[in-house]
């Protein structure tokens, strides 16, 4: 696959002839929380204030609230509606971590039974990556095989050079966006050059690491260990932000929502944080704090490796940066009581 | 003999919109406790009503539109077509809705899901069913199952209890098959009434009394996580191996198809790797949540 640019100042020329045929998302802070939003056509300004969105984009595949079908009574019986169909979008900016979520969580959504509305929102969607250029101190990625600047999750890679933009195709999907503009030209020798010292420098900044090595069995060990959970979940006030926020948690709830003879099914974020995640009429096998604590920690690193070898967690930060009392992931693995034991 | 690898998993991917519930006609209500009450219910569509199969032990989600999705056990047998059956326990809203239907009120139907009680291994053996307040609904779905294919299966014990006479489900089949002389069937109640005729006591310390013989034997146990937890060690101490009993686990669950997250028990999802699980799996799993 060959290698393009674009000047930075083309970027919303290109963006406008792609929104003929798809809806357009960018990253946009307009709504007061960044987020991927519907681009409306204005000025993105080469996005100088975008490190990473706070809402990553698996809100535009599994949105925070979702309508699955509506239902309708008139005296004859339900009448089920189906919700309509996926347009053609572009997410344009996503950065390595989200993307590689995306990836991780796909296997939930097609194994055994095939989610219809994620599925279809992934088909329908191309996904545009965009290097980061100024990591936070929270961001782990590189423990977790995401580099900042390189993705294979995405279907064009963007990359900033300074004055222009340095595009990799992907995938075809991604060649074949490209073919619709004339705004982009081949990248030179010198391109590629500049990209590759850029990517190099922006690597090293990320300097905060896990150690993922038998992590699964270290936390299979340390599983049975009370004291420790207790200890790791003390300050948590079970808000839910690190998995709401989380771009590889993807449970849900379903409720129905219903106004005189009409309504609809909808499906809506969970938390494996809240204790009514786990209620049950008679018991909560997750009533205390320290179960779900630990269930959040070892689905990511034990359980999920177990069921899918992989483990659901890109590094992206969000669970530590946004945490209102601090509560560190990269803390809670490197004190396991397994952990400590391998020191020794 | 194993049943540490009860088949589960769909292998072929389901398409469509999965989460579309069929439409179901509630044609029969008989209430069984102040709290449980049996609905029969027949698909609206005529074809899915023939064509419609499952296997005892599988569950479904039935809803009550406006109000919101659970999930239940199938209590009736595939053996005998005709309707399903659901034994409803009226404890949260979905629940309660439910005990507000009357017949020809229609609810939504998804499934069935799960896997299912391993008849494959179960034929040829004596069986003993122990079962614990509404814990009997999937029980007898299986136990008609057995019982209409009674020459595969070696005798049937039965071991049901319930808080008191009146919280006793089915009443009108215990009677049924206390007068079949190819089943013992011993009812229990923690505390009997003037006209108890029954035994008194907890499920374990009366399956212990009546102590059937682990011998080519499968126990298949059902009812309150707590009666559960104290018969297991009740059917090893009477020689029964951990691959020997099977239960049927619950958990709070929202899709049924191994998505929405909540029924995990470590790395296994009862919806999707359950709900039958052996004694033998269930001592293997990583977590005590269940």
């Amino acid at each position: 696959m060959t290698t393009n640019k674009i000047n930075k100042e083309d970027t919303l020329k290109l963006l406008k002839e792609w929104s003929r045929e798809f809806t357009v998302f960018v990253p946009s802070k307009d709504n007061g929380v960044a987020a991927m939003v519907e681009w409306d056509g204005k000025d993105i300004g080469f996005l100088d204030w975008y490190r990473n969105t706070t809402i990553p984009a698996k809100s535009s595949f599994l949105p925070p609230m979702e309508e699955m079908f509506s239902f309708q009574n008139n005296g004859d019986g339900y009448q089920l509606k189906l919700s309509p169909d996926q347009h053609k979008r572009i997410i344009f900016g996503i950065r390595p971590c989200d993307a590689r979520a995306l990836s991780i969580i796909d296997k939930v959504f097609t194994e055994s039974y095939e989610d219809p509305f994620y599925v279809s929102k992934r088909e329908n969607t191309v996904l545009i990556g965009l290097s980061c250029t100024n990591p936070y101190d929270s961001c782990f990625c590189t423990s977790l095989e995401v580099k900042p600047t390189e993705s294979a999750d995405v279907d064009l890679m963007f990359t900033d050079t300074g004055d222009k933009f340095i595009i990799e195709e992907i995938t075809d999907k991604g060649k074949d966006l490209l073919a619709l503009t004339g705004v982009v030209k081949k990248a030179t020798k010198a391109d590629v050059a500049k990209a590759t010292v850029v990517k190099a420098s922006i690597s090293k900044m990320v300097t905060r690491k896990i150690d993922t090595k038998n992590i699964s069995k270290k936390l299979q060990a340390s599983f049975g260990d009370k004291d420790y959970w207790m200890k790791v979940a003390a300050k948590c006030i079970s808000c839910g932000i690190c998995t709401l926020l989380c771009p590889t948690c993807c449970c849900f709830d379903i409720c129905d929502e219903l106004s005189k003879k009409q309504g609809a099914r909808y499906r809506r974020w969970d938390s494996c944080g809240f204790s009514n995640y786990t209620q049950m009429p008679m018991e909560n096998p997750r009533e205390e704090k320290w179960r779900r604590v630990r269930q959040k920690v070892c689905h990511k690193f034990e359980f999920y490796p177990m069921n899918s070898e992989v483990i659901a967690c890109t590094g992206c930060g969000r669970c530590i940066r946004l945490c209102p009392v601090n509560w560190d992931i990269t803390e809670v693995l490197a004190s396991m009581p397994a952990e400590q034991l391998t020191k020794k | 003999m194993s049943v540490t690898n009860i088949s589960h998993r769909k292998q072929n991917i389901v398409k469509g919109n999965v989460y579309l519930p069929q439409i179901a006609v509630i044609s029969k209500i008989i209430e069984e406790t102040p709290s449980i009450r049996t609905i029969h219910f027949n698909f609206k569509d005529e074809k899915l009503q023939k064509k419609f199969t499952f296997d005892s032990g599988q569950f479904a989600e039935l809803s009550v539109f406006g109000v919101g999705e659970a999930t239940f056990c199938i209590s009736s047998s595939p053996t005998r077509n005709g309707h399903l059956e659901c034994a409803i326990n009226m404890v949260g809203l979905v629940t309660n809705a439910l005990h507000r239907l009357g017949v020809g009120a229609e609810i939504g139907f998804r499934g069935p899901y799960g896997n299912s009680f391993p008849l494959d291994i179960m034929r040829g053996k004596n069986l003993v069913f122990v079962g614990g307040g509404i814990g009997l609904a999937p029980l007898r779905s299986i136990i008609w199952n057995t019982l209409d294919n009674k020459n595969q299966y070696g005798k049937i014990n039965i071991i049901y209890g319930a808080r008191s006479p009146s919280d006793l489900c089915f009443k009108y089949e215990l009677d049924s098959w206390r007068r079949d002389a190819s089943i013992n069937l011993v009812t229990t109640v923690d505390k009997g009434d003037k006209d108890w005729k029954g035994r008194e006591g907890f499920v374990p310390a009366v399956l212990e009394q009546v102590a059937p013989s682990a011998k080519n034997a499968v126990a298949i146990v059902c009812g309150p996580p707590i009666m559960i937890r104290f018969t297991f060690p009740v059917l090893e101490k009477l020689g029964f191996k951990p691959d020997q009993i099977i239960t049927t686990l619950e958990k709070r669950m929202k899709c049924g198809i191994g998505k929405c997250g909540r029924c995990n028990i470590g790395n296994l999802y009862v919806c999707r790797d359950g709900p039958v699980f052996s004694y033998a799996q269930i001592k293997n799993f990583i977590s005590d949540e269940y």
